[in-house]
This record gives C-alpha cells, sequence and structure tokens, in this order.
C-alpha cells in the first residue's frame, strides 16, 4: 500500500486513490463517460502499477500523473487519455504562469525603471513611483487572470505567441479606449464629476479650468487617451461671456471717470441690461453687431457727445486688452494644468488631444492664437509642454491660403510647432475626410485622437456620422512580418495565412465587444453618467451600454509592413515600386476585410495603423527567437512602426509624404506619417510650412514635423544641443561657473541655499530669441 | 558661509544631464530615459528627411 505521495514543493502529503480515480472520472466524462466505478479501478490499477515500480520509494505528484496517462492508454482508453493529458498541460500552464506573475512582481518591486523595461512600456507612465508601480501590478495581474481564466482560448494563444496583439489586455473585462468629448454640450447646465457638481462655467478661466476636469475624469473612465474634437468651437462661448462681463465693469469705471457718475455700477449694470433687452445682442469682441450703437444712444440720454464716445472708447478698449490678458491666462493655466493634473491614482497626467483652427468667429479665433502663445511660451522655466497634444485642422478656404479668415492661425501654428512640435497638422480636404465635411457643422470635421485613432465614419447610424461623443472601444494588432517570414516569398501563401489571422482578430474583437456590452452606465459615472458617450445621456444608471457602444470603433491594427515587404521580395516600399505595389494590395486587403466584417456584423469596424509603442520590440523579439536574425527584418530591436518608410532609410522628405500618403486612405481607423527635419525649423519656417503644404497635397490624413528639442536646465536654454550647450557653454553633466551664469544675466538674486535655476522673472520677460547656432552632432 | 569670491567660483549643474524631448507613436516624452529599449533602439536609429529633392515641389508648383 502506498501511503504518502512528494507534492510538487517537496512536501509529503497521504495518498488518496480517491483524488486519481476523481481526476480520471473528470477527463472520462469530459469525453462524454459516465462510468465512476470503472474509474476507480483504472485508479486501482495506477497504484498497483505505481506500487511495482517504485518500491520502497515515495512516488511525485509528476510520477503518479505518468502512470495515469501509461494506464489509460494500456486499457484502451485513448480519449479520456487525450483529455486528461489536456487538462495536466492547461494545469502546469496555470502553474507556470503563477511563478512568472510572481517573478514579474519580485522585477517590479526591487527593479527601478532604468533596469526594468516593463516599467517603461509606456513611456508617460513613470514605473519608478508608488502608484505607477500599483498600476504596473494590477495591470500584469490582470493581463495573467484574463489570458488563463477570460480569453478564448485560441486568442490567448495567438496573443502570447505573437501572432496577434491585444491592445490594452489588462483593461479586457474593464472599459474601451477613448472619446472625443463636446465640451459645449457637457458644460451646459454643468455637469457632476462624481465627486462634486460644477455650474456651468461663465467665464474663460473657468472654462478652461473645467475643460481639463473633463479630460481628467473621462480619462478614468477608459484606458485611452481623451480629445477635444472642438476646443475652438468650446472655448468661444467663455470668452463671450468674459468679454460681456468686462465690458460693462470698464463702462462703469468710465461713468465714474467720465461722467462723475457716483452710482457707476449699478447705472451700467442697469445700462447694459437694458440695451442687452432693446437689441438682443451681448457687447462683443469685434463690436460689429449694433449693440455699441444702442448703448451710445442709451448714454446719450444723459451724457453729451464728448462723454459718450469716451465712455465707449474707455470699455471697449480695456474689455478688449483685459479679455486677450484673461483668455491668455486661461490657456496657460490650462497648457499647466494638462501637464500637471494627475489621472489614474496618480500615476500619469491624461493623454489629452485639442484639436481646433476652423471657428472664424473673434472669439474662437482669440481661443487658439492665446492658447497656441501660451505653448511657444513654454512651463513655468520654458520647457516644451508634453501636453496637450495639438492639432491645427487645416482647412481651404478657413486657415490654408492668404486671404483665408484663419490664415495666420495657420502661420502661428506652423511657427510654434517649429519650436515645440505641436500643433501637428489634420487634413480635413484629405477626400476621406472630406466626405463627411459640412460646412456650419463642427461635428462632422474630423478630429483625431493625439496618438492618431479617427472615428468619424457610422455604419450603426449613417445620418451620425459624427466626431463628437465617439470613439475607440479596442483594437488589436497583427503581427504582419510574421506571416511573410512564414511565407518563405509565396504571395499567395501570405494572403492565406493573412485571412486566417483576421479571422481571428474579428473574433476576438467580438468577444471583446460583448464583455463591454454587457456593463452598465454605472460602470462609467463620468463618460455615460455625465453624457459625455453619443446617446448615453437616454440611459439610466442600470442600463447596459451595449446599444449606445455600437457607435464606437472596433479596430484592427498591423505593424512592421516595411519588413514584411523586405520578407516577401526583398524591398521595402520606400525603395522599390514594386514594393509599394504589394503594400497597397496589403493594406487594402485587410481595410477590404474590415469593412466586410462591418456590413456583416453591423458594427464599425475600421484599421488602424498601430501606434504601437509597447509592440513595438514585442514581436521581433520573439521571431528573432524563432526564425533568428533575418537581414532588413529582424535585424533591428523594434519593426517599423505601421506603415512608415523605416525611420533608419534615408529618404527626401517630399519623397516619403508621397509614398505614405496613399496608406491614410486606406487606414480609416487612424494614421500619421511623420517627418524628420534637421537642424532648427524655426530658423527655416518657409521650409516647415512647405513639408505641412506638400502633406495636404499628397492627401495626408494626419501629419506631424520631428525635429530635436533640447534643453539645459542649468541656464533654461531650449533649443538644439549637440556636445556643448549654446547659452552656457557647459557639456552634459558639467558644471559652469556662477559667474558666468550671472554674465549671462540669470541667477540674480540667488543665495547660497537655493542655488538651481529658479527661472528668474527678471530674466524671463528679458528674454530674447535664442541665437541658435546649429551644432552638428 | 561662503564669500562673494568662492561663491563666484562655484559649479553650478554638475552631474545634471541634458533633457531631450523627443516624439513617439503621436505624443512627446520629456526625456529619452522613459523609452522602452525597442523605442530607444528606433529613435536612435532615425535619419533626417531631406527637403532638397524634389519631384514633388514640381508637381505642387505647377
Amino acid at each position: 500500500m502506498i501511503q504518502q505521495i512528494v507534492k510538487r514543493d517537496g512536501r509529503k502529503a497521504p495518498f488518496e486513490l480517491d483524488k486519481i480515480a476523481a481526476a480520471i472520472f473528470g477527463a472520462a466524462q469530459a469525453s462524454g463517460g459516465q462510468d465512476y466505478e470503472m474509474a476507480r479501478s483504472l485508479a486501482e490499477q495506477v497504484e498497483k502499477m505505481l506500487e511495482s515500480a517504485a518500491g520502497d520509494q515515495i512516488p511525485t505528484v509528476e510520477h503518479i500523473q505518468d502512470t495515469v496517462e501509461k494506464v489509460l492508454i494500456e486499457s484502451g482508453h485513448a480519449r479520456t487519455a487525450k483529455k486528461y493529458i489536456l487538462y495536466r498541460n492547461e494545469r502546469t500552464r496555470v502553474r507556470e504562469m503563477n511563478t512568472k506573475l510572481m517573478k514579474v512582481y519580485e522585477d517590479l518591486t526591487f527593479q527601478s525603471s532604468l533596469e526594468n523595461d516593463v516599467k517603461r512600456e509606456n513611456a508617460n507612465i513613470d514605473g519608478d513611483t508608488a502608484m505607477g508601480t500599483m498600476l504596473k501590478y494590477g495591470s500584469e495581474g490582470a493581463k495573467q487572470f484574463y489570458e488563463m481564466f477570460i480569453l478564448d482560448p485560441a486568442h490567448a494563444a495567438a496573443h502570447r505567441e505573437g501572432d496577434i496583439h491585444i491592445h490594452d489586455l489588462d483593461f479586457l473585462t474593464l472599459t474601451t479606449t477613448c472619446c472625443q468629448i463636446d465640451l459645449l454640450k457637457l458644460f451646459s447646465g454643468g455637469f457632476c464629476t462624481g465627486h462634486g457638481f460644477l455650474r456651468e462655467p461663465n467665464d474663460i478661466r473657468s472654462y478652461a479650468a473645467l475643460a481639463c476636469i473633463a479630460i481628467q475624469s473621462n480619462q478614468n473612465d477608459q484606458h485611452g487617451g481623451q480629445s477635444v474634437p472642438n476646443f475652438d468651437y468650446s472655448m468661444a462661448p467663455g470668452i463671450r461671456k468674459t468679454f460681456r462681463k468686462l465690458f460693462r465693469s470698464n463702462l462703469a469705471k468710465a461713468l465714474e471717470v467720465f461722467a462723475a457718475d457716483e452710482n457707476n455700477e449699478v447705472d451700467a449694470e442697469t445700462l447694459t441690461e437694458r440695451v442687452e433687452q432693446q437689441t438682443g445682442k451681448w457687447a462683443c469682441l469685434a463690436g460689429d453687431n449694433g449693440y455699441d450703437e444702442a448703448m451710445a444712444a442709451a448714454l446719450a440720454e444723459t451724457l453729451d457727445e464728448q462723454a459718450v464716445q469716451k465712455c465707449m472708447r474707455f470699455a471697449r478698449k480695456y474689455a478688449d486688452k483685459e479679455t486677450r490678458k484673461a483668455t491668455y491666462q486661461a490657456m496657460e493655466a490650462l497648457v499647466h494644468n494638462l501637464n500637471t493634473m494627475h489621472s489614474r491614482a496618480g500615476a500619469q497626467i491624461p493623454f489629452s488631444s485639442l484639436n481646433y483652427g476652423t471657428d472664424t468667429s473673434p472669439e474662437g479665433r482669440l481661443a487658439m492664437e492665446q492658447l497656441m502663445l501660451a505653448t511657444e511660451a513654454g512651463l513655468g522655466n520654458g520647457e516644451t509642454p508634453i501636453f496637450p497634444i495639438h492639432i491645427f485642422k487645416v482647412k481651404e478656404g478657413v486657415n490654408y491660403n492668404e486671404g483665408d479668415p484663419n490664415y495666420d492661425l495657420f502661420k502661428l501654428a506652423c511657427r510654434v510647432s517649429a519650436k515645440r512640435m505641436f500643433p501637428n497638422f489634420s487634413f480635413l480636404d484629405a477626400p476621406f475626410n472630406k466626405q463627411y465635411y459640412k460646412p456650419g457643422h463642427p461635428e462632422t470635421e474630423c478630429a483625431y485622437m493625439g496618438c492618431r485613432t479617427r472615428v468619424i465614419g457610422n455604419r450603426v447610424d449613417p445620418t451620425r456620422e459624427i466626431v463628437n461623443g465617439r470613439g475607440n472601444l479596442s483594437f488589436t494588432s497583427v503581427n504582419l512580418p510574421r506571416i511573410a517570414i512564414r511565407a518563405h516569398g509565396d504571395i499567395d501563401w501570405f494572403f492565406e495565412d493573412l485571412d486566417r489571422k483576421i479571422d481571428l482578430v474579428i473574433d476576438q474583437l467580438l468577444a471583446r465587444f460583448r464583455i463591454q456590452a454587457a456593463k452598465k452606465v454605472r460602470n462609467y459615472p463620468f463618460l455615460m453618467g455625465e453624457g459625455v458617450w453619443i446617446d448615453s445621456d437616454k440611459l439610466g444608471p442600470d442600463d447596459t451600454v451595449g446599444e449606445v457602444l455600437k457607435h464606437g470603433t472596433l479596430t484592427m491594427g498591423f505593424i512592421g509592413l516595411a519588413e514584411t515587404l523586405k520578407a516577401l521580395i526583398g524591398k521595402h516600399h520606400g525603395e522599390s515600386d514594386e514594393a509599394q505595389n504589394l503594400g497597397l494590395e496589403i493594406v487594402s486587403h485587410m481595410r477590404e476585410r474590415m469593412d466586410q466584417a462591418g456590413e456583416k456584423y453591423g458594427l464599425n469596424f475600421s484599421l488602424i495603423a498601430t501606434p504601437a509603442e509597447g509592440l513595438s520590440g514585442r514581436f521581433v523579439k520573439i521571431d528573432r527567437q524563432k526564425f533568428g536574425l533575418i537581414e532588413g527584418v529582424t535585424d533591428r530591436d523594434y519593426y517599423t512602426n505601421s506603415f512608415h518608410v523605416p525611420v533608419y532609410y534615408p529618404i527626401g522628405a517630399f519623397d516619403k509624404i508621397m509614398r505614405e500618403a496613399p496608406y491614410h486612405e486606406l487606414t480609416n481607423g487612424g494614421h500619421i506619417s511623420y517627418i524628420e527635419l534637421d537642424g532648427d525649423p524655426s530658423q527655416n519656417l518657409e521650409a516647415f510650412e512647405a513639408v505641412v503644404r506638400a502633406m495636404k497635397e499628397a492627401g495626408i490624413g494626419y501629419g506631424a514635423i520631428n525635429h530635436p528639442i533640447d534643453r539645459d536646465p542649468v541656464c533654461g536654454y531650449t533649443g538644439i544641443i549637440g556636445e556643448t550647450c549654446p547659452r552656457c557653454g557647459r557639456h552634459e553633466g558639467e558644471g559652469v561657473p556662477l559667474s558666468k551664469l550671472q554674465k549671462l544675466g540669470l541667477y540674480k538674486h540667488l543665495n547660497s541655499m537655493t542655488l538651481g535655476y529658479h527661472g528668474d522673472p527678471a530674466e524671463e520677460a528679458d528674454r530674447q530669441p535664442n541665437t541658435l547656432k546649429v551644432v552638428k552632432e | 558661509m561662503m564669500n562673494e569670491k568662492e561663491m563666484q567660483e562655484q559649479l553650478i549643474g554638475e552631474g545634471v544631464g541634458f533633457e531631450r524631448i523627443r516624439r513617439i507613436t503621436g505624443y512627446l516624452v520629456g526625456t529619452l530615459d522613459r523609452f522602452n529599449n525597442a523605442k530607444r533602439a528606433e529613435e536612435h536609429d532615425r535619419v533626417k528627411h531631406d527637403m532638397s529633392c524634389c519631384s514633388f515641389e514640381e508637381a505642387h508648383t505647377a
């Protein structure tokens, strides 16, 4: 008789025949068996075989399981044996994952982000902080839980092995990606953050502050970023309200000065009310709506002509000046807030994007101008703001050509971008964007999430092909280069296998959608509870969100078109027309498949050029292990982003634009093209603008220009820094004599206790544009 | 306490690096330290795009 067994951890436990019988019975049941007695007798055979084989030795769990398999096969129970082996393998995998998870936790705990790549998976989460690490514990644990218990095993295996990548897997059962927030709708009547109620704002400063709060609150309900599709239109009413107030208060001052009116404040108020009622208008920035004339007439009832003119001139002059100043302060505060306010338990700041460019009202224009000026000025010490992402909407007849009402703002956008890398540029005239555009309906102007996600077309309700209140639900990327490697040059096989992967992705996106659709409004107190998401205002707290979520997109992405083409035909699309044609064929095919899936399931399937921060290194690492080092394919530490021409490949800016533009039309779920410029483009704004114009003419949907922005924290210089800082002359890590910094006008008020660059306000006021000698690297 | 002369000669900024802001996947990142390994490799490989060529400019001005 066997008395004991040795468990996996080395401890001993009593031998129980029933446990073996139960395991065999379980496997038999899984293949349709019902006979427990048979299981019991098989277990007895196992015991006998163990006794004869082991002698005096105590058997191990592994040994017992091997013996069960043997007995099952030898006694002719092949199907039960198969189930038993499957079950055993699954248990082994679960055990290994538990161990792996604990190892991940150990590394998260005891390694700094410098040593631990997992902590740097996302560059905007500081993995070294308490909350950042807590977020990673949750995220890594959730991923493994879903892999083991929620995901379809086929999807889990494809993800694990790197055939596909399920993005934001840690949020699989929790929420959706992103949303384009209509601030105007949200502000109307005020809103609740879930922690307190905010009245409808009445001043541009409150508009800007509440915009930040809306972005922050919504970010906590989703796992992606937040975008305002109509920032200019959204801020304009705040400026209108501010101007109205400032005109009235300055009229009051004018009455005291020029009309010796003791009761000036009350009189100004009474007059304002009367004229507003009479004209149905407010005092406005442009001064062109008849209000001023009506006010002048009202004043003339008690004042002489000269006093009336003086009062009006005074009120207008200072209302104008103070409105501009208030707007600048509001926009400056917004930029500062969006770079400092915390979200997601303090682990990161919100991923915020602001789209603007087309509001031609004086108020909308002022909002844009002041926002860009505040961005150009930079943060407290002149640092380049990392957020929000600005997206300037370029549109013919609005801002693209000389004579267009917002042409000056387009020029300003180029200037600010040449210094701060924002704004990026979106192109409303690209045919695939223009098809939605209806003049006078800002909600039909295509907007982008900063990362590139694009949501505008709407199969679910073609009458609402709009940006407001919609976003992406989830996306999953295909490992294109792997299919190409495995095709061994057989293009037909490539497309066959691609189709198999696409089938898998569609299936997985649908499975995830079913989980998302079953959630309730109360799971998203802001996104749904405050009616930010389209039609969610028609739902109650316990309603499921599936129907309204259908307006969002289910999206397939891809990475490494360049490596794919290299593997298939030896050249990428930057170096050969043949490769370009094949590249377009591949991406067109993926798009067609998404359109077909959309039709079949009645959902908004779309194709995105995957952003891939976390993914860029993951696939290639696995593929190099599997297939070895293949030149031009697996020989770098990353796969090239989506359809981009490889970053290492020398190509002229205009050629790159022409090569990438056709892919923008195909990737309806989002796209971006980058141009890398050398030197400081602030010194060559014409060249900068030429690139933007080339993008527009080529049919690009969304583009940005990269250029180096360096900063020396010691002297505050911002620009390009090669080996040495052009302002204070130090090398990296080197000290500069205090006397030298003082000569440069820095450190005016220092004492020995507070050394360091403090952003001396006197110095900032004196700042001249930096003399920018381009230092060759 | 340091005297005026000592203070004048004191070195500021020893061990302080330069900040290099770069863009990845659509948004800016304050310094390269936060990039994951693959993105660091990608940033390292980036080449600049020359403005000189231009089949396009002809088409554009035409």
